[in-house]
């Protein structure tokens, strides 16, 4: 079974198409970076598979289940780090884990899980500091581990380094690269070398619509170009 | 009932780190019951005016004080759906009535803490003045003031929902000029009748303040006390009902 499918998925908003009719599958364990310049229809894909918003024509699955008639099951599947860093800004980082494993643990298993995902993801230091005072990288890190503390099958990753230095962005990569064998991944960039470095497949957009997609190697076949940054012009050109 | 608590410590702890809701919470209401207490001092006794007495004005200022509860809901739920962590949530597993508790539950026990200190306060000013409080009313008034505290937090619930986090707090701040003046609050609303009794009359604000006033002198007479409490109490499930519906039309047209 396909870990997301989605067959001629739309979203359109008055006289705006943002997404129109996609079709694609992510097999489980698998990372799909969507790619594609602003007002591409990244987010607003993701938003539809996480059941943020409701699609208007299509149909999605996750695990099988529907996300426009089974929200329930999905979001107990899906986990979804948003652009901005959806965090409370009032609480420590370890308030603000807690807090996320109590909406999808039992009591009893909040302090362990938490414990568990301070350690995964290095927060140690910074446990006890309000969010507020955390810099780009640390909040956007903590904004990934809240995505994650309800073991999600599937992880939404919404730019996630959007916005962050170099040195913040790789130590990010690392962590996104740990949590790959553990659960299916599609991540929205428009940064060529992110998609290039952590997705199995790349899937294109433009104006809605997926224009190519695959793996990089297939997509340089497809196009006759070098490397993704080529590609990508390549594709966006025709 | 797990997530709405979890949801509630949250807003609690947020709202207990933010200095100003001491400021507005706390210590506004006592500062105003201290210094109309010296007013009072300053009012001959010949004048008849009682408005200011620690009995009456403690009523008032208990009501005053929860018109700021109005205001922090509004400022949070504005304030929550304007960043990005509203969005996380919604993906979620969480449920409208999630939030809608999670806001007013510990909205209302800042509000009983808010009574407390209140009531605190007036004991100490009451000494000093050497006015006899009955003890029973004071703690008759922390109850009899749940449901005007319900009745301003769904307000502020039905504001934080409807309107940004520029607008709201605007719109709170006239429902607290308004409620504090056509409450009856600082003067004496009932008594000087006429075209302002009247409006007075049609507004929920007075009932609130009647109440609470009433029962602090033990004064509880289906006209003094029944009557108002009933107007507040429902006036209260009222706006608690639109205040849920309208915000779970909100998070469905978010969604949609």
């Amino acid at each position: 079974m396909d870990a997301i499918y989605a067959a001629d998925l739309t979203k359109r908003y008055k006289d705006k198409t943002a997404v129109d009719g996609i079709s694609f599958s992510v097999k489980e364990g698998e990372c799909l970076a969507l790619l594609g310049v602003n007002g591409a229809g990244k987010t607003t894909t993701i938003r539809m598979l996480s059941c943020l918003s409701e699609p208007n024509g299509g149909e999605a699955k996750i695990f099988g289940h529907s996300v426009k008639s089974e929200k329930d099951e999905v979001k107990k599947l899906v986990g979804i780090s948003t652009q901005d860093t959806a965090v409370a800004e009032n609480l420590t980082v370890e308030e603000n884990l807690l807090f996320m494993t109590s909406l999808y643990l039992e009591k009893k298993d909040c302090k362990e899980r938490t414990e568990e995902i301070i350690k995964m993801f290095h927060l140690k230091e910074v446990r006890n500091k309000k969010a507020k005072t955390l810099s780009g990288g640390w909040k956007r890190k903590l904004s990934i581990a809240m995505a994650i503390i309800g073991r999600p099958k599937v992880l939404f990753l919404d730019e996630p380094t959007l916005g962050l230095d170099v040195l913040a962005r790789r130590e990010l990569w690392k962590e996104i690269e740990a949590l790959k064998s553990s659960m299916t991944i599609i991540l929205t960039t428009h940064y060529m070398e992110e998609a290039e470095s952590l997705s199995d497949r790349i899937a294109i957009m433009i104006n809605g619509k997926i224009k190519a997609e695959g793996s990089l190697e297939e997509l340089e076949k497809m196009t006759g170009q070098t490397g993704l940054e080529n590609v990508f012009v390549n594709i966006a050109e025709q | 009932m797990n997530r709405t608590l979890a949801f509630a410590k949250r807003n609690l702890v947020e709202m207990s780190r933010d200095t100003l809701s001491y400021i507005f919470c706390v210590v506004f209401p006592i500062v105003m019951l201290i210094v109309m207490s010296v007013v009072n001092q300053s009012i001959p006794l010949e004048a008849g005016m009682t408005i200011f007495r620690i009995d009456n004005l403690l009523g008032g200022i208990i009501v005053f004080g929860h018109t700021f509860l109005m205001l922090f809901t509004a400022l949070t739920v504005s304030q929550d759906r304007y960043g990005s962590f509203l969005v996380r949530l919604y993906a979620s597993p969480m449920k409208s009535r999630n939030f809608t508790n999670g806001y007013i539950l510990p909205m209302i026990l800042i509000g009983v803490l808010q009574s407390l200190v209140s009531v605190a306060a007036a004991l100490i000013i009451s000494f000093i003045v050497g006015y006899d409080l009955n003890i029973g009313g004071l703690l008759l008034a922390i109850i009899a003031a749940i449901p005007s505290s319900v009745m301003f937090i769904s307000i502020g619930l039905i504001f934080g929902t409807l309107f940004n986090r520029n607008s709201a707090p605007g719109l709170c701040s006239v429902i607290i000029s308004l409620g504090s003046f056509i409450g009856g609050i600082w003067f004496d609303a009932e008594g000087i009748g006429g075209v302002i009794g009247k409006v007075c009359k049609c507004f929920p604000f007075i009932y609130a303040t009647k109440s609470v006033r009433s029962v602090i002198n033990l004064d509880l007479s289906m006209e003094a006390f029944g009557l108002p409490i009933i107007v507040t109490s429902v006036v209260a499930i009222v706006f608690l009902a639109l205040s849920a519906i309208l915000f779970s039309t909100k998070m469905k047209a978010d969604l949609s």
